[in-house]
């Protein structure tokens, strides 16, 4: 274990609180600071309308983008162990088009009662899973175990296919219900409630748990397949654990949140850069430093065109193109 | 547990091994066995199914038939991770590595046996000094030369240090001085050895005995002495070659 990783898991949890309570303290609102920590400490003299927009508005939304962010970069950061290419994403396994693809049908073409009653969330859940069951499908050679650059290539098939079915939905589909697609399609994590929060919150906890219990596991799996046979692993197992679960944290953070993208591939690369690939100390920094990006993103998102909201997604793409640039660049001169 | 009455013997035993890879039979009915403390050495040309039976002594391919057997223990009766316990691999395969060292390699398959802090302290300092490493143990291994990486996968072994060694091409890549060093420490530490090579020299140097595989078939055996003649390397290895003592006189191809 590199000597400076508990330095840098304490300031990046530092960061983490300062940039949760950034999150919670500011908005479009304009709230002065006595009632900022009148609301915090549940006191009677709070304004109760500001106090509402804090306790149900902005803490849910913060907590729900943490744990988003958390779960979206630890499940980039076992993907990318899984198919051993630091360009893995979960996005590239097809569950990003295969949920947009879902939730947009919903939106245009379901009964609005219907859409309701389901909850697009759980369409969208629906569309990862299938998608992420084509491109393991596609892959798949007969007793063998899947080559991970044909993953790869699988979910990039899948993807293709259900954007143009996303775009053909929406080219047809009528001019209202279309802009409440685009709108879903770019993310926001506006509108958050408390109940989703929990769901987030034991999914993350799970997998977490269950990955840094298996640490060794996955040191072992980025030292390839034979390899971490003969060291006894049976990397079949693994890899299937990580994609099962690398579909809960998606499906989940794309039907709390909509597409966002780029977490899950650059937040990894952050951590690694920062303390090594050993998992034991990898995982913890990767999900505290995903939580830290995306609540950061999420506020500027909310106060750049304040009283307008930027979609999560343009935002993160604006940030990510750069970072994204130098890996490739890196990856090239290794090459 | 019922042994083969053949085993009984050999710390390493194959009988009648086979391995089909895409309805193939890559490996057919080889049968061999090392007693303790012995280097076997698995001769053939190229695609004659070394690698594949030394695949599925590491659990990498299931074998069609056969039965295989390390110390008594029957291979298909133990969980991987008890197998590897007894029977360790260097095996040739490229990785990706992004962010690991040469220390977390190491590291990697000693906590996998799971052995106690300080002793993987002790092993580690102990086996990247024996491959020479120890000035790039912290340095990151996608910056190490082939021969460097191929070191530092020994080194993982030679920590680990099994009771079985199974060593498929353990030269590659690796200059002249370290083929010596780490096949002299591999018989210095004197357990029993399985390995695949191309060099004749050194099959002649270190196996106490070699096979000689052809098609997936292992058609014949014996001390490196008589089994490397003249007539062997003119049927099986198309060259015209004869060994004078320990070094090789290669006259061409035919």
């Amino acid at each position: 274990m590199p000597a400076r990783f508990p330095i840098l898991l304490v300031a990046t949890l530092g960061g983490l609180l300062f940039v949760a309570l950034a999150g919670v303290l500011w908005g479009t609102a304009q709230i002065s600071w006595a009632d900022r920590f009148a609301i915090l400490m549940r006191d009677e003299t709070a304004p109760r309308g500001l106090s509402l927009i804090v306790w149900q508005w902005r803490i849910p939304r913060v907590l729900a983008v943490g744990l988003i962010g958390a779960g979206l970069a630890l499940a980039g950061a076992l993907m990318q162990t899984a198919l051993r290419n630091p360009m893995a994403d979960p996005y590239l396994m097809g569950l990003s088009s295969g949920a947009s693809a879902a939730a947009v049908a919903a939106i245009i073409w379901l009964p609005t009662g219907m859409t309701d009653r389901l909850g697009v969330p759980l369409i969208a859940f629906l569309g990862a899973a299938l998608a992420f069951v084509m491109t393991i499908g596609l892959s798949q050679r007969r007793g063998r175990m899947p080559d991970p650059l044909v993953v790869i290539l699988a979910g990039v098939a899948v993807s293709l296919m259900f954007q143009s079915l996303t775009a053909f939905f929406l080219y047809v589909g009528d001019p209202h219900a279309t802009r409440n697609a685009m709108g879903w399609l770019m993310g926001t994590a506006a509108g958050t409630q408390w109940h989703e929060v929990p769901m987030l919150g034991l999914s993350l906890v799970v997998v977490g748990a269950v990955a840094l219990r298996n640490a060794n596991a996955l040191d072992a799996t980025l030292l390839g397949e034979e390899r971490a046979q003969a060291l006894g692993f049976r990397i079949g197992r693994i890899r299937l654990l990580i994609f099962v679960a690398t579909v809960l944290l998606t499906g989940l953070a794309v039907s709390v949140a909509g597409i966002v993208g780029f977490v899950g591939l650059i937040v990894p690369h952050m951590a690694r850069l920062l303390t090594g690939a050993r998992h034991r100390v990898l995982l913890p920094l990767t999900m505290a430093l995903g939580a830290v990006v995306l609540i950061t993103v999420d506020l500027l998102c909310r106060l750049l065109l304040a009283p307008e909201e930027l979609p999560l997604g343009v935002l993160l793409a604006l940030f990510a193109a750069p970072p994204f640039i130098l890996i490739l660049r890196g990856i090239r001169h290794a090459a | 547990m019922l042994h083969d009455p053949v085993c009984r013997d050999a710390a390493l035993c194959i009988r009648n091994l086979s391995v089909f890879v895409d309805g193939r039979g890559v490996v057919q009915d080889a049968s061999l066995s090392v007693p303790k403390g012995e280097i076997h050495g698995l001769l053939g040309p190229n695609g004659a199914g070394k690698t594949t039976l030394l695949r599925t002594l590491y659990r990498a391919t299931r074998p069609a038939s056969g039965r295989i057997e390390a110390f008594g223990r029957e291979m298909d009766s133990h969980s991987h991770g008890e197998w590897a316990q007894v029977l360790g691999a260097l095996v040739q395969s490229a990785g990706l590595l992004a962010g690991l060292t040469p220390r977390d390699i190491v590291e990697i398959g000693l906590e996998a046996k799971g052995l106690g802090r300080g002793e993987v302290r002790r092993r580690l300092d102990e086996a990247l000094g024996i491959v020479g490493l120890t000035d790039k143990a912290d340095q990151s291994a996608e910056r190490l030369s082939g021969g460097e990486l191929q070191r530092c996968y020994f080194a993982q072994l030679l920590a680990c240090d099994p009771q079985v060694y199974v060593l498929d091409e353990p030269t590659n890549h690796l200059d002249l001085h370290y083929q010596l060093v780490l096949l002299d420490e591999v018989r210095r530490r004197g357990r029993t050895v399985l390995m695949c090579l191309h060099d004749l020299t050194l099959a002649m140097r270190y196996c106490h005995k070699v096979y000689l595989m052809q098609s997936g078939r292992i058609v014949a055996s014996g001390a490196p002495a008589t089994l490397l003649s003249r007539d062997m390397l003119m049927t099986h290895y198309r060259v015209d070659a004869q060994f004078r003592g320990a070094s090789l006189d290669v006259t061409g191809p035919v």
